[in-house]
């Protein structure tokens, strides 16, 4: 049994211009002990996804029209709101991307950390406050005693995104959700980010759930891709297959679209035109309309998520045959 | 080497008065030549877009000289600015922000021939438009739509045709791709790239992302705390860089390759940028440099040619000392 387990889950938000579907059946599953990714650009559902499964969505305007997501063997959507609220934050924990915005301006950092004890209402061994400092010491903050008592102003953006990864580990959660937590630091900083967060998933057997646009840090960190595109899963594979024989022709476009600080190349294959209009998505399937390899068929049917070989699947008629 | 197109000599931009002014660009001396692109990288807080800024006469100077097609930019006023704005143009990097919304993109693009009679006269005006659109990958129907009805990556291309309609001989682009997504940034990048060969121009080219910098540059700039710490040919600045920071910037760029995954030797800095109100004595460098010795602390390290990488310039005292970290 999978950790987590996401199946048909579809989102949409209501807006003035019309309906929007942010997640158009969206399936995937996590295993302890491993690190997805979820790759997809702008619009494309990453973050929608980790609202859902943390009861995030607003509603309005927001709602899940259907769908199932199961944790641990228990189904997500149907818990009441408190037995909702008990698991996130202890058992499934989110690391959000902008943390200036996500801790409380008004609340010594400590404080904050702390918070995840008492709300909860766990005792850990050795006091709350113990806990709290070993917990600055492990994300590497220096003289933590005296740090725990400052607030999220006195601290640089790094800093400020190792406080929310220690509340997110605080209770030692089974899945971690981590929502694009390295996109507005500097390259330096992101990389102390990513080794954090790698020495964080050696440490136990949680899952992670990685959002991101971003290849590089895919590579350096994730086991398994979930690539999104307008809404759907278009293709799973191991970091390894992904990277040297995508299937779908958006994951090859995007891997061709990526400059390289290590080598010259002579020019970039963008992938042509933007993103769709979620309001008027191409019919069938959504990336057509971009696609090199589209055909009649692909205006028509929606394809599924196919198995196209051990362990990955694609969305796609015609995909990329194996390199 | 040809007279330089832009020459930059110890300019200096400070921010407040008084005895600990912010010293955003210090001392910072670099050209451009014709059709040649410079990149330059450095983290938030070193100084880029102030550095940007002064030279787009954005703001003023505190001291030094930055000379364009022989004109001083520093001390040009009035007709002299008009003529030296019609040379030099910028990309910003915020297309959202940077059009009017207000303004049809035939106006948008226009605006700037009504500014400057002689540049293109108004019977020709709808006609160069059209051409200027297409330049940029757009349609001649663009022109009567607003910013609004277009995407990102569509906007930043107008971003792009309103700063070639004076047909400049320098563009400063900053962070022009970066609020883009990765499959359209690629777009605007070859776009840009174009547009170089066709045109000639030389670029300032100024982004945080170290990838989008190897691609579109020549040559490379790497500031730190308002100071310019290296500077050569792409390719020794990205793969033999000889001073510490340098290293440790490049080293930090994650690959996307998942096989150099552990491989690659990655340098972790400790400790945050100190305040540019008050860097530290000597190599601005040093409080977070592994090779920092004491007379780093004593003297300001200036920009050197090393001997091994020819065009390559080192502000380093150890940058020869092979002590690893």
């Amino acid at each position: 049994m999978a950790l987590l387990e996401v199946k048909d889950l579809q989102v949409s938000f209501d807006t003035a211009s019309g309906r929007i579907f942010a997640l158009n059946g969206v399936s995937f599953s996590l295993e302890r002990g491993e690190v997805l990714a979820l790759l997809g650009e702008s619009g494309s559902g990453k973050s929608v996804t980790a609202s859902a499964i943390m009861d995030l969505v607003p509603n309005p305007p927001g709602a899940i029209d259907r769908g199932s997501i199961r944790f641990d063997g228990a189904e997500l959507l149907t818990l009441s709101g408190n037995e909702r609220r008990d698991l996130c934050g202890s058992r499934i924990a989110l690391i959000f991307q902008d943390a200036l915005a996500a801790l409380n301006p008004v609340y010594p950092v400590g404080w904050q950390i702390a918070e995840m004890y008492r709300i909860h209402g766990r005792k850990p061994k050795g006091g709350v406050k113990k806990a709290v400092i070993d917990l600055l010491t492990a994300i590497g903050i220096p003289d933590p005693e005296r740090r725990a008592r400052q607030y999220p102003h006195e601290f640089s953006g790094g800093m400020r995104q190792r406080i929310m990864i220690a509340m997110a580990v605080a209770l030692e959660p089974d899945v971690i959700i981590a929502d694009e937590p390295t996109t507005a630091l500097d390259v330096t900083i992101q990389a102390q980010v990513v080794d954090l967060l790698a020495t964080i998933r050696k440490r136990g057997d949680a899952g992670m759930i990685f959002i991101t646009h971003d290849l590089g840090v895919v590579a350096e960190l994730a086991d398994r891709v979930a690539v999104m595109y307008a809404g759907r899963i278009v293709e799973t594979a191991n970091v390894f297959e992904l990277f040297e024989d995508a299937r779908h022709p958006y994951s090859l476009g995007l891997l061709a679209s990526q400059p390289r600080v290590d080598t010259d190349e002579d020019e970039l294959v963008p992938i042509p035109g933007s993103a769709p209009n979620p309001l008027a998505l191409p019919s069938g399937c959504a990336f057509r309309t971009r696609c090199p390899r589209a055909e009649g068929l692909c205006a028509e049917v929606v394809p599924p998520l196919e198995t196209v070989g051990p362990g990955r699947q694609a969305a796609c008629h015609f995909p990329v045959s194996p390199a | 080497m040809n007279q330089p197109l832009l020459k930059v000599q110890n300019l200096s931009r400070h921010f407040g008065s008084g005895a600990t002014p912010v010293r955003a660009v210090d001392d910072v001396s670099f050209e451009i030549a014709q059709g040649e692109t410079l990149g330059l990288v450095g983290e938030s807080g070193c100084g880029k877009t102030s550095l940007v800024r002064t030279l787009l006469k954005l703001g003023p100077a505190t001291s030094g000289s930055a000379v364009l097609d022989g004109v001083e930019i520093t001390k040009a006023s009035g007709r002299e600015l008009h003529e030296l704005r019609r040379k030099m143009q910028v990309v910003f990097q915020d297309p959202y922000q940077s059009l009017n919304p207000r303004m049809r993109v035939d106006r948008l693009i226009s605006e700037p021939w009504a500014l400057h009679p002689g540049a293109v006269p108004k019977a020709r005006w709808r006609e160069e438009t059209v051409k200027l659109l297409e330049s940029v990958g757009l349609r001649a129907e663009h022109a009567d739509r607003y910013p609004s009805e277009f995407s990102g990556g569509q906007r930043q291309r107008l971003g792009i045709a309103r700063a070639l309609t004076l047909d400049p001989t320098l563009l400063v682009c900053d962070e022009p791709v970066s609020a883009l997504d990765v499959s359209v940034q690629a777009q605007v990048v070859n776009l840009l790239a174009r547009l170089r060969r066709e045109r000639n121009l030389a670029m300032l080219f100024v982004a945080h992302d170290l990838a989008v910098v190897r691609h579109v540059s020549d040559r490379v700039m790497v500031m730190y705390l308002g100071k310019i710490i290296e500077t050569g040919p792409k390719q020794s600045i990205f793969s033999a860089p000889a001073h510490p920071y340098t290293q440790a910037l490049m080293s930090a760029v994650p690959t996307p390759d998942p096989r150099l995954r552990g491989h690659r030797k990655r340098i972790v800095l400790e400790g945050d940028l100190p305040s540019p109100a008050n860097p530290p004595s000597g190599c601005r460098f040093r409080t977070r440099c592994w090779k920092a010795t004491s007379i780093c602390a004593e003297q300001e390290p200036g920009l050197t040619a090393r001997t091994a990488a020819p065009g390559l310039l080192t502000a380093c005292h150890h940058a020869d000392a092979e002590t690893g970290h």
